[in-house]
């Protein structure tokens, strides 16, 4: 028996595999028939099928020989302006032989670039347009310099309506043997909310328990996979509980490498939506921002966040007292 | 509250004292001789330095041997009243419920200036005419005041119980506390204990509460003896201080850096502050005190660090307002400063695996060891069939899988099925 992540072993292996995101994938398919791509930049949320898009585009122009055809680049790992000048350019510069002329070039996660590495990566662009293609893999296509974007085609992926989210999983679930309960669907979406990568890991791991998968099982991996979500910490502070809230905000900056801005962040948008009563929310408002002014002014994350978790277990005594 | 280990953990029997197996043995065998009718010396004077266990085995025998102990401090028979009390319950061997009876004088080194030497005369009246075993206990039989006393007594000398002895006794406590505690930490409380139990107890406390495990890391900063009684007293200051320039002054007292006392002081609030609103002020003072040492940093300007100095010591002590002194909080090791190394390792690992991950699934090695690692840890501790599976197909190393599946149990299954 084989094993691998599920996320790789479903991965579509051709646009006709694909069978959402259908309007990118029809325009993508005419590329393929025309033998001609354009830069491309591919921007949306993660788990949408961004990466998946380019690697089917690429298999369906070069078919078997596609690995020769394609450098994957992933510039979180190595964003720098060195690997641009090097990688990129040696890569870029050798016309392919077969009856496509250019080779693709994926750049994945290409927001991550530093503005420096962007530039030059705007010039090898230009320069070697006849030989190679950029597909540019981003979250946020705002984070990719002006020029880099007028040069490409844009595509906009978006989280996989219900429905089609649903179908995958219970798809894999028939697959691989694993009972999938409607009510641990559900728990899916409402964790993963149309992150279809992080739906099927969090499946795989719920089905290593052995057991069929409901709410319970799904809530119980996403709060173990997911340290960074801090949802958990507030409620932890909302409770009353300082040191248990510090320890978990440790575990997260220090075993986690979480960012303390992040952190903050997500605080502040999570605010919005507990039940504290709303005039409160407005006031820990304030906090926050008063927090977060003194997180870029000050010399340690975790302290300030903790005077901010504080005030949390403070205001969650005082509305206790309220009651 | 906590409750201190010295009383939640004292030996209930003779067998459970360490060390000191000669002059506990002298000590039973005449506690003993009294069920043959009084003995000579009708009171025997256990002596020794503090902490190795001379109250305690007194109450552990009477334990054994189901005696009523009838246990009074030094300050406690200082009238006459209480001494007449004292002398109508030594005169009998047998209780009123027919146990039999054991009156322990305990610390009676805190009989001194004239006040008390009715004291000791009072003693020696009831131990010449006692019908029950007496005990009295002081650090040094040989002060001149006891001179006349010395007379009517037998001597037992307690000596320091040895490295070893501390040690057994910190093992036994170990287990129950639900820690388990590497030898040579142990060896460590041990050895700067000099023989002093309780001392040793009390450090062990301090170090190991709330955790699973103790290491030698976790106890070995403790330097020799004064030092923690410094940093400890440095925090009562601060986080009891009731003014402005007591909390201040605390900081010249330690014998640490600013950075570090620091640390002491944002582990430890919490624990001594449980009102909400003190909390949320101290750790605003903290914060405070923080955004100074950024602008020292920033600036490169050190006379700031007086801001710095006064939102940590001041600014917490000030935040006390609403929470009482109450019970006995331990106080801990900056916990943050133990993970620190711990956690940089971990992330090494992490990326480690990460970069195995990107390999077979088109993501970043970063973006993987956050994204993805999570899960695989979870099904690394749930199916080890899978969890080889997985190993191999990502290609991790020994290491890897050890650190995905948590522990060497389930490390060591994995393994063994990869080999199958």
């Amino acid at each position: 028996m084989s094993f691998e992540m599920w996320a790789e072993k479903y991965r579509p292996k051709t646009l006709d595999d694909m069978v959402d995101q259908k309007e990118i994938v029809e325009r993508l398919k005419s590329f393929v028939k025309s033998r001609n791509v354009p830069h491309c930049i591919f921007a949306g949320p993660p788990g949408t099928g961004k990466t998946t898009a380019a690697l089917c585009l690429a298999r369906d122009l070069y078919s078997s020989a596609y690995r020769e055809h394609i450098l994957e680049l992933n510039a979180s790992d190595a964003r720098g302006i060195d690997v641009v000048r090097e990688t990129v350019k040696t890569f870029a510069r050798v016309r392919s032989i077969g009856e496509v002329r250019f080779k693709i070039m994926i750049l994945d996660e290409a927001d991550n670039m530093t503005s420096a590495a962007q530039q030059a990566l705007r010039r090898t662009m230009e320069r070697y347009t006849e030989t190679c293609r950029f597909i540019l893999i981003a979250n946020y296509s705002g984070k990719i310099i002006e020029p880099i974007q007028s040069r490409c085609a844009p595509f906009r992926f978006t989280y996989l309506p219900r429905a089609e989210h649903d179908s995958h999983l219970k798809q894999i679930a028939e697959k691989e043997n694993v009972k999938l309960l409607d009510d641990g669907l559900d728990a899916v979406f409402e964790v993963c909310s149309g992150d279809l990568r992080k739906a099927i890991n969090t499946l795989q791991a719920a089905a290593s328990l052995n057991k069929p998968v409901d709410a319970k099982v799904v809530y119980s991996i996403a709060g173990r996979a997911h340290p960074a979500d801090v949802r958990e910490l507030i409620n932890i502070a909302m409770n009353g509980n300082f040191t248990e809230a510090r320890k978990k905000l440790r575990g997260m900056i220090q075993k986690y490498g979480v960012a303390g801005s992040d952190i903050i962040r997500q605080i502040h948008t999570e605010l919005f939506k507990t039940d504290v009563p709303e005039p409160w929310k407005i006031r820990l408002a304030d906090v926050i921002g008063e927090i977060d002014y003194r997180l870029v002014e000050g010399a340690d994350e975790e302290v300030q966040l903790s005077a901010l978790l504080a005030r949390l277990v403070e205001t969650s005594h005082e509305l206790r007292r309220a009651e | 509250m906590y409750a201190a280990w010295t009383f939640k953990h004292k030996p209930k029997s003779i067998s459970e004292v360490v060390g000191n197996r000669e002059a506990i043995q002298k000590f039973v065998s005449w506690v003993k001789s009294w069920e043959k009718g009084v003995p000579k010396k009708r009171a025997a004077f256990l002596y020794g330095p503090p902490g190795i266990g001379k109250t305690v085995t007194v109450e552990a025998l009477a334990n054994d041997y189901k005696m009523e102990l009838v246990e009074k401090n030094a300050s406690d028979y200082r009238t006459e009243d209480a001494v007449k009390r004292f002398a109508g319950l030594a005169s009998q061997y047998s209780s009123l419920f027919g146990g039999k009876r054991l009156i322990l004088l305990d610390e009676l080194g805190g009989l001194t200036g004239t006040a008390d030497r009715g004291g000791v005369r009072a003693t020696i009246d009831i131990v010449k005419t006692a019908q029950c075993p007496i005990v009295l206990i002081a650090n040094n039989a040989y002060d001149p005041r006891f001179s006349t006393l010395r007379n009517y007594c037998l001597l037992i000398e307690f000596k320091k119980p040895s490295a070893g002895d501390v040690m057994r006794h910190l093992k036994r406590i170990c287990p129950r506390e639900g820690i388990e505690a590497e030898e040579n930490a142990l060896k460590f409380i041990a050895r700067r204990s000099e023989g002093d139990v309780r001392s040793a107890v009390n450090d062990l406390q301090a170090l190991a509460q709330g955790k699973e495990r103790l290491t030698y890391e976790d106890v070995s900063w403790l330097g020799y003896r004064d030092r923690k009684e410094v940093i400890f007293t440095v925090l009562r200051m601060i986080l009891y201080g009731k003014t402005c320039e007591g909390a201040k002054r605390a900081v010249d007292m330690a014998d640490v850096d600013v950075n570090m006392l620091f640390e002491w002081i944002y582990e430890n609030a919490p624990a001594h502050l449980s009102d909400p609103h003190d909390l949320a002020r101290a750790m605003d003072a903290l914060s405070l005190a923080d955004v100074y040492r950024g602008r020292v940093r920033d600036t490169q300007n050190w006379s700031l660090i007086r801001y710095v100095i006064d939102f940590m010591t001041a600014g917490v002590a000030m935040a006390r307002v609403n929470t009482k002194a109450s019970g006995w909080i331990p106080f801990r090791f900056p916990q943050r400063i133990r993970m620190l190394s711990r956690s940089k390792a971990e992330r090494a690992m992490q990326l480690k695996i990460g970069y195995k991950i990107k390999r077979r699934c088109h993501i970043s090695a970063v973006r993987a060891s956050k994204e993805i690692l999570p899960y695989l840890r979870i099904i690394f501790k749930n199916s080890v069939d899978v969890a080889a599976g997985l190993s191999k197909w990502l290609d991790l190393d020994t290491e890897m899988v050890e650190y995905l599946a948590g522990n060497k149990k389930q490390a060591s299954a994995v393994i063994k099925e990869l080999a199958s």
